[in-house]
């Protein structure tokens, strides 16, 4: 037997083999209950929470832009309100200045026809009255000729002061 | 004389296989190095030049166990036991007690005791390394425990570096081979496995340090435990896929279920026989190169010995590390191919069948 050699490299001892593996055991055990275990699932929590904030930051960032987005939807639809409104006030007033001149011209004119009507009314009427006057007055000038045609000298005399009279009158008048 | 040594050194150095060789007595001289020595098992701790720590025997035989502080205690108190090396020969006796030659414990007419459970140095330190390991992440799963790392960042450099470990081995290793629905499951598993091995391996590194992982019975226990989960967490599918493979016709259906069934068994095989080659080799290549210093000195006188050795000295540091990557190679491949054939098996292919 060789002294030197007493174990081979490729033997396998059963006593060695024995105890590897009831260590193995206990420590696989003991190993998996107070240090893996905890280990692991402290990794996994702090995973999932960093996990989950991400995505809550993710959410908050969406939920911000969303918002900012709505704001400024809301600013521009704001805006073309106000615009509208205000073109809306312009043409209003426009209108309203357009109608209110079409109808002081409409006024105006109205005003100028009564005047002018009456105008001519009492043109008519001073006419009518003139008329009704100068044939009183022809009747009168004819009676009176009629009632002293003595003498043309003084059927003349008597026309003459007539008209002088009637001179008289239109310039008192 | 010098030529007999020299064919010694050259047979040790051959002998990376391990198969026991017949080595001549009258040739042995004082000047051999062990090669294959350094990586077995032993029953002491080598701590030379300061010291040989020889480490307690437990022995099963007729019915009870027989435990002794050393093999030096067993060797002369027990009336039972005796070193396999003094049945023929007269014990050696140093300070009026018998020292141990072989460490290989017989009874007293030569037949071996029914178990030997005693502690090796491959034992202790793989004691160490579950301890280190227990060591690092309890304190570590304490912190996690009172928040630290759990509702905020993880503080320090020690929780930090384990962190990142384990994160990448749960999101690396177990979740890329697995699968989301399992991986946590096996996680556990894997940290264990991972953290054993590469505290194993470092130890290799060490001075005085032996790697565990350098013994097949160790990595065949570990590869057995790989084995076993396999096994006992396999799916419905897992099992129809190793007797009657889905999606072939029957004729190679039955071709493939022999080839199934050895694949279930040289796949934890490869597993162990991978990590322990790997750390053996790496233990025996350190010592071949620097015994080169030894050949040259045999060779050629010690005059080119001296010269040449700082070759060798350096060549030796590049394989130190080398070794130190591969220890780091070695725990994640074993991991990350146990992960791999855990999701293998717990796969469930539900209807799709892709194959």
């Amino acid at each position: 037997m060789n002294s030197v050699f007493a174990q081979g490299l490729l033997d396998v001892d059963f006593g060695l083999f024995f105890w590897v593996l009831i260590t193995f055991l206990l420590f696989l055990f003991l190993l998996t209950k107070f240090a893996w275990k905890p280990i692991l699932n402290a990794l996994g929590e702090r995973e999932k929470a960093i996990k989950d904030s991400l995505e809550a930051a993710e959410k908050a960032k969406e939920e911000a832009m969303r918002i900012s987005k709505e704001n400024e939807k809301a600013l521009k639809k704001a805006e073309s309100i106000s615009q509208k409104m205000r073109k809306e006030a312009i043409e209003e007033a426009e209108a309203l200045r357009a109608d209110r001149a079409e109808k002081a011209k409409i006024e105006a004119e109205k005003l100028l026809d009564q005047a002018r009507n009456t105008i001519e009314q009492e043109k008519k009427k001073a006419l009518l009255e003139l008329r009704a006057e100068v044939s009183k007055m022809a009747i009168e000038a004819a009676s009176r000729i009629l009632d002293e045609e003595i003498d043309e000298k003084r059927n003349k005399k008597i026309v003459d002061r007539y008209i002088k009279e009637l001179n008289q009158a239109t310039a008192d008048s | 004389m010098m030529k007999q040594l020299l064919r010694v050194l050259l047979i040790n150095l051959v002998l990376v296989t391990g198969v026991a060789v017949v080595s001549n007595a009258e040739s042995g001289g004082e000047n051999r190095i062990d090669l294959i020595g350094k990586v077995v098992d032993h029953y002491y701790l080598d701590f030379k030049p300061l010291a040989t720590v020889e480490l307690p025997r437990l022995i099963y035989d007729n019915g009870r166990v027989h435990v002794y502080r050393s093999t030096t205690s067993l060797l002369n108190k027990s009336e039972r036991f005796t070193d396999a090396g003094y049945i023929d020969a007269e014990p050696v006796i140093q300070n009026g007690k018998i020292k141990p030659a072989t460490y290989q414990v017989v009874r007293t007419d030569g037949t071996s005791p029914q178990f030997d459970f005693s502690i090796t140095s491959h034992l202790v330190f793989f004691w160490v390394a579950a301890l280190l390991t227990f060591l690092i992440f309890i304190p570590l799963s304490l912190k996690y425990r009172k928040g630290i790392g759990r509702s905020s960042e993880p503080r320090g450099a020690f929780q930090n570096i384990f962190e990142t470990l384990v994160v990448f081995i749960r999101d690396e290793i177990a979740l890329q081979n697995i699968g989301p629905q399992k991986y946590l499951t096996f996680t556990p598993y894997l940290l264990t496995v991972f953290f054993f091995i590469l505290f194993m391996n470092f130890f290799g590194l060490m001075p005085w340090g032996v790697s565990s992982t350098a013994d097949i019975t160790v990595t065949a226990v570990l590869a057995l435990f790989t084995f076993a989960t396999t096994q006992i967490f396999a799916t419905r599918d897992h099992w129809k896929h190793v007797f009657w493979f889905p999606g072939v016709p029957v004729p190679i259906k039955f071709i493939l279920m022999p080839v199934e069934l050895i694949g279930l068994f040289t796949k934890p095989f490869a597993l162990c026989i991978r990590l322990f080659a790997n750390m053996a080799s790496g233990k025996i290549l350190i010592m071949a190169i620097l015994g080169t210093i030894f050949i040259f000195s045999d060779l050629f006188g010690p005059g080119v010995a001296y010269g040449t050795s700082w070759v060798w000295v350096f060549l030796t540091l590049f394989v130190y590390l080398i070794k130190a990557l591969v220890s780091f190679i070695q725990a994640y491949v074993f991991t990350i191919l146990s992960a791999l054939f855990i999701g293998l098996a717990v796969a469930d292919h539900g209807e799709e069948h892709a194959h």
